[in-house]
């Protein structure tokens, strides 16, 4: 009985739905207000990503007739279980639900999950925007995906497991990932930015080229999930990275853990919001070129150092 | 290739890349695009007809709306064809003042269109950081005429408005303020490569091209044609500044945008001499209601290059004729070349690198 309490409790609440849903508004706020403050604006107040969740929620849903309304409203439901999922496996702070050699990679391929239904919603949803937005998210995906993986097998190389859990023990006993290979945090940023479709790298969706690219077509509830999806796997990655690279909850004392974490998470979250203020939005073709020509192999480099290294 | 492989974009008339309602529609190929058809006249609005059906003085308010953003120039090339017909001589003061108008315009137009390319290649920061810059002239604008779009500043033989010391050092003083705060963009122009990446070798124009299409203003410019009427055919009272005509070789959408950006630099020196040396005197001249039956054509150098007016008049209170040319309508023949064999991605580019000044075009 006891067991079935704290699995629920864990999927439901903590640090499951209920944590990453809170997580996901409270990530997309401050996202929101630092890139409005960089801007010289005032930003949204701070309900304002419920708001925006509800009022999608309430709204009318509409597809267009040629659209499979089945599969269409499947496709955000995956996406958001799947990003669920992968937040179950990825430990908050010191807290890890059934942890087991190999999560990495279970997680790496749940967060890719997402982007291959976005690419089918704007497959299948028969608009000539969304078409087009489907085709260069699939592009997209290959050329930030590989360095991504690339750059978060080098943590898992040098402390010998694939288990994230191992990782974090193994950084609280050395030291931080990010101080041995600067590079692959880099890389992992620069990957997680592709991932999550954020500026620079938001050709999918880019909205003076081809309107709201594979989501045009969406909207209401779907449309919500589409964007709680997206925005749950923001809050997925940034903790994967804190995991990974900076060292996670550092086995710190149990009241030291949720600030020191928070903190770190906020820092990875300030670089990506910064790097969105920072850079025009770059072409598909300049994208897919950056990733095979710059990031591919710098995180080939890196890893066959850290093997010749024999670490 | 078969017809299949081709997916037709229709662009507008409502699009987020448009500020204004115009359709293109785009026939690609995977990311390039193999050809394109333009349609325009969404804003037309018959203006041409309405001037004659109004005296010249009624007529002054419509030009005035014409556009939403160079309204200044047009009523200046409209009251210097009329006063050119009864054959006025306008004040220094005046001439001064309609200068400072016409100057102010462009930091304003110029402001605003950085913004909107910026907002199209996806440099949402450059975007807002302009649009809050630009309030710097429109608030200037605002203090001098009551106006930050339509100034209702000139009248047929002067100026309706006049400044006072306390004014001109807060036009200063702000102007001064504006140019520090250019520096920033000129940096990103310069030293920016995802700025450079999206737009460098986009839109390009050849000088041939220009002459062909007889393109204009900013975009002639930008071609490595050495056309500005502020200098070629003085008005108002351009020869008494100085001031510094801008080229560029590369004919492309970042050439453009240096090539503006460095005219709103010397707008604003320009700004400064006509404030800092405004004659004193009177704001208007007295002109007669009625029109003698002659014609006369007046062109100045709007926003976008060359605006030209033609005004005959029929001896009564109303013209017989108002035709306008707009710079737009140049630039839009180009845009089925430029749009050729490009990637999608840059279509907005290259849209908001000509400017277009859609209500202007179709009147």
């Amino acid at each position: 009985m006891n067991a079935l309490f704290s699995t629920l409790f864990a999927v439901v609440v903590f640090p499951g739905f209920g944590f990453l849903f809170l997580c996901a508004l409270a990530f997309q706020w401050i996202d929101r207000k630092v890139i409005a403050q960089l801007q010289g604006r005032v930003g949204p107040p701070w309900y304002q990503p419920l708001a925006d969740f509800i009022k999608l929620m309430v709204k009318e849903d509409l597809l267009p007739t040629s659209a499979n309304p089945l599969i269409c409203t499947f496709l955000p439901m995956v996406s958001l279980t799947a990003v669920l999922t992968a937040g179950l496996y990825v430990p908050v702070g010191d807290y890890t639900t059934n942890a087991f050699e190999g999560d990495l990679i279970v997680v790496l391929f749940l967060l890719s999950l997402p982007s291959l239904m976005y690419f089918l919603a704007g497959w299948l949803s028969v608009s000539v925007f969304s078409v087009v937005g489907g085709s260069r998210a699939l592009l997209q995906y290959f050329a930030y995906e590989v360095p991504f993986l690339m750059a978060l097998a080098g943590p898992a190389i040098i402390s010998g497991s694939w288990s994230i859990s191992y990782i974090v023990d193994y950084q609280s006993q050395t030291t931080w990932m990010v101080l041995i290979q600067p590079v692959g945090f880099l890389l992992a940023i620069v990957g997680l930015i592709g991932k999550l479709k954020r500026s620079p790298f938001d050709i999918p969706k880019a909205k003076s080229e081809i309107g709201a690219g594979p989501l045009t077509e969406f909207s209401g509830r779907k449309l919500a999930l589409w964007h709680l999806s997206l925005h749950a796997k923001t809050v997925v990655g940034v903790f994967l990275l804190v995991d990974v690279f900076l060292g996670g909850s550092d086995g710190l004392a149990w009241w030291l853990t949720p600030p020191v974490f928070g903190a770190k998470a906020l820092m990875i979250l300030l670089i990506l919001a910064v790097a969105g203020v920072l850079y025009a939005r770059l072409r598909i073709d300049q994208l897919v070129s950056l990733g095979w020509r710059v990031l591919a192999p710098l995180a080939l480099i890196q890893m066959l150092a850290l093997i010749w290294m024999g670490v | 290739m078969n017809d299949t492989d081709r997916l037709t974009i229709p662009i507008g008339p409502q699009h987020p890349a448009l500020k204004e309602p115009i359709a293109f529609r785009l026939d690609v190929e995977g990311e390039r695009v193999v050809e394109s058809a333009l349609r325009i006249g969404y804003v037309h609005r018959g203006l041409e007809r309405i001037f004659q059906e109004r005296n010249y003085v009624q007529n002054l308010h419509i030009v005035e709306r014409v556009c939403g953003i160079c309204s200044h120039a047009h009523t200046t090339a409209y009251c210097q064809a009329v006063e050119a017909i009864l054959g006025v001589e306008l004040p220094p003061r005046a001439l001064y003042l309609r200068t400072l108008l016409c100057e102010l315009e462009r930091i304003h137009s110029h402001l605003l269109w950085l913004g909107v390319l910026a907002e199209h290649i996806g440099f949402t920061t450059i975007f807002m950081y302009t649009w809050r810059d630009r309030e710097i002239a429109l608030d200037v604008m605002e203090d001098l005429s009551g106006g930050r779009v339509a100034h209702g500043v000139n009248v047929i033989g002067g100026v309706r408005i006049d400044i006072d010391e306390e004014q001109i050092d807060s036009a200063l003083a702000r102007l001064g303020q504006l140019e520090e705060l250019m520096d920033t963009f000129m940096d990103v122009i310069h030293h920016e490569r995802t700025f450079e990446a999206r737009t460098r070798d986009v839109g390009y124009l050849s000088p041939e091209q220009i002459h062909r299409y007889c393109v204009v203003g900013p975009v002639a410019r930008a071609s490595g044609v050495d056309v500005d009427l502020r200098r070629d055919a003085p008005y108002a009272a351009y020869d008494r500044v100085d001031f510094r005509v801008f080229t560029a070789d590369e004919g492309d959408v970042w050439a453009r945008t240096i090539v503006r950006a460095r005219e709103t630099v010397e707008s604003v020196h320009i700004c400064r001499q006509l404030l800092e040396n405004l004659p004193d005197g009177e704001r208007t001249t007295r002109v007669p209601r009625r029109v003698p039956s002659e014609e006369a054509v007046s062109r100045c150098e709007a926003p976008r290059g060359e605006l030209l007016y033609y005004v005959r008049g029929d001896g009564s209170d109303r013209p017989a004729r108002v035709k306008v040319r707009t710079p737009t309508l140049t630039t839009l023949i180009t845009l089925p070349q430029q749009l050729q064999d490009i990637n999608t991605a840059d279509v907005p580019t290259v849209l908001a690198g000509v400017d277009l000044c859609i209500a202007c075009a179709d009147r």
